[in-house]
């Protein structure tokens, strides 16, 4: 064997090394023309490399910095005992990067998205033995833990992901999130401390949204919000606001809320959307909004689906899933995406999504991304929302994808 | 002094049976002078009741929605009472045995709450 020979042996072994690279980037992102483009591009390149001589150099790879576009997508896998939450560039429409997950976790993501994490719940034989709830947090590039949290006595609701369930405070010092049974009580977790502080009861209500690093807002039976006011001192207060819908005006289990602006934007089963601004720490109602009109509830359009709203804070835009259908069918996906001014209620678009979306998320940047999540093509589909036009798409996304999570960079 | 030999044991029996049967004794029917709380409406009718010790509550659901009586350990009750899902004008009748505050919620509507205080 020459000098010559075994070089160019080694440099073949390594080659298809990064050919096996290029697949496996291929492979994750596999199926849309987004994703055949970049596998075709990165076989380019590794040939390119082979050609060149270049040894293939192994390692594990960082997601790029995250950006507005930067998109969790979490897939609770019709309640599966394991989940997994996608990491994607929305820009890229490529998956960067995968995090595991136990038993119906909650996603949280930084307000500078630095970091994100889940609310999790496992057991000591996969779906049985001993429980364990804890809070984890990861690095945003790396997927790496930076922080194991375990919650005493199992509090977490075990419920269909609703993203509001768990929410952290805007400095990202702290995480809480709600427990249903055997009392309301929301946990506070200090992330700063790395610790678990202590439970809150509240009333009846559900959903948290913290308007400030030490006030969240909830919504109670009674239809009215609670105002929960966290004390240093580890006492609480609470406040209950008017009550502002009536018995019989269901609120849907997934509301737009941007903590940034502390507007809540919360559409009943027929298209009815109140909003309320908590950005002063205090609830004021503004005038709701009817996302249909009379003619058009009459001929069956209602909102559906999961995650059914979306608010832009910049543009304040509010973006509606919804469809023809029958009563009692609010959890089917829609086909269409009203786009509604926030401040007039008047309807600026109806865009036809061409697909089966069950969740819609949007990106906050100046000029935003729309997303569609299909839970049963398990895709994404990423849009314009001006143009209605769809861009890219990132399919094979796990068994039941349903929560989008984006960060107000 | 036999006779009082087995008074002692009879107390200590006695003693014994109380601890066995625990604070809370669920008791298959209702005792006569049981107090009475009705379920409607998604709430305990009465939420708060006053009965002596050795006496008894039983609750009656009234609607079609089923509901229960659970007791979860903390304060008076040493040891977790979970009682069956009610349907329509079904009932269930705890004995409280011991004085104390015994709470107690609704299985599946935790908002759900009442209070027997025994005396």
């Amino acid at each position: 064997m020459t000098h010559a020979y075994a070089k160019l042996r080694h440099a073949f072994r390594y080659g298809s090394t990064a050919i096996g690279a290029a697949t496996l980037a291929a492979t994750l992102a596999a199926g849309s023309v987004v994703a055949a483009e970049q596998g075709a591009a990165a076989a380019k390149q590794a040939a390119a490399d082979l050609g060149a001589g270049k040894a293939d150099d192994p390692m594990v790879l960082k997601a790029p910095a995250p950006n507005a576009r930067r998109v969790y997508v979490y897939d609770p896998k019709h309640f599966a005992a394991i989940s997994q939450s996608f990491i994607i560039d929305g820009d890229a429409a490529r998956v960067v990067g995968m995090a595991d997950g136990g038993f119906l976790s909650n996603t949280v993501v930084a307000s500078d998205g630095s970091f994100f994490g889940h609310a999790n719940t496992v057991f000591s034989r996969i779906a049985r033995g001993k429980r364990t709830d804890y809070v984890e947090l990861l690095d945003a590039r790396t997927a790496e833990p930076i922080a194991d949290i375990e919650l005493p006595n199992a509090p977490r609701f075990l419920v269909g992901t609703y993203p509001w369930m768990t929410a952290l405070t805007p400095n990202n010092k702290t995480l809480l999130f709600y427990q249903f049974s055997p009392q309301p009580a929301v946990g506070v977790v200090d992330l700063a401390g790395k610790k678990f502080d202590r439970m809150i009861e509240v009333p009846d209500c559900y959903h948290i949204f913290p308007s400030s690093n030490d006030t969240f807002f909830m919504h109670c039976r009674d239809g009215s919000l609670l105002k929960v006011s966290m004390g240093a001192d580890g006492k609480s207060q609470t406040k209950r606001t008017e009550i502002f819908h009536k018995e019989n005006e269901y609120l849907i289990n997934h509301p737009a809320y941007s903590p940034k602006n502390g507007r809540l934007v919360w559409p009943t089963y027929t298209g009815k959307i109140f909003q309320v601004d908590l950005s002063s720490q205090e609830a004021k109602f503004l005038p709701a909004i009817e996302a249909f009109t009379d003619a058009e509830k009459k001929e069956g359009w209602a909102p559906g689906g999961w995650q059914q709203v979306a608010y832009h804070r910049e543009s304040d835009r509010i973006f509606l899933l919804g469809d023809q259908r029958a009563a009692s069918k609010h959890k089917a996906p829609s086909r269409f995406l009203f786009v509604i001014d926030a401040k007039t209620g008047k309807r600026i678009s109806k865009l036809e999504l061409r697909h089966e979306i069950d969740s819609v998320g949007v990106s906050q940047d100046a000029k935003p991304q729309l997303y569609a999540l299909s839970t049963g093509a398990k895709t994404l589909f990423i849009f314009d929302p001006e143009t209605g036009k769809e861009v890219s798409s990132v399919n094979q996304l796990g068994a039941g994808p349903q929560v989008i999570t984006t960060s107000d960079m | 002094m036999r006779v009082l030999v087995l008074a002692a044991t009879l107390a200590a029996l006695s003693a014994g049976a109380a601890l066995a049967a625990g604070a809370l004794e669920a008791v298959p029917e209702a005792p006569a002078g049981s107090t009475e709380v009705k379920i409607a409406k998604m709430k305990f009718a009465t939420p708060e009741v006053r009965i002596k010790a050795g006496s008894a509550v039983t609750w009656t659901n009234t609607e079609a929605l089923p509901h229960n009586v659970h007791f979860k350990p903390g304060g008076s009750v040493d040891k977790e009472l979970e009682g069956p899902m009610l349907r329509s004008n079904q009932t269930y009748s705890v004995k409280f045995n011991t004085p104390g505050t015994y709470d107690y919620i609704c299985t599946p509507h935790p908002f759900m709450k009442g209070k027997v205080v025994v005396e």
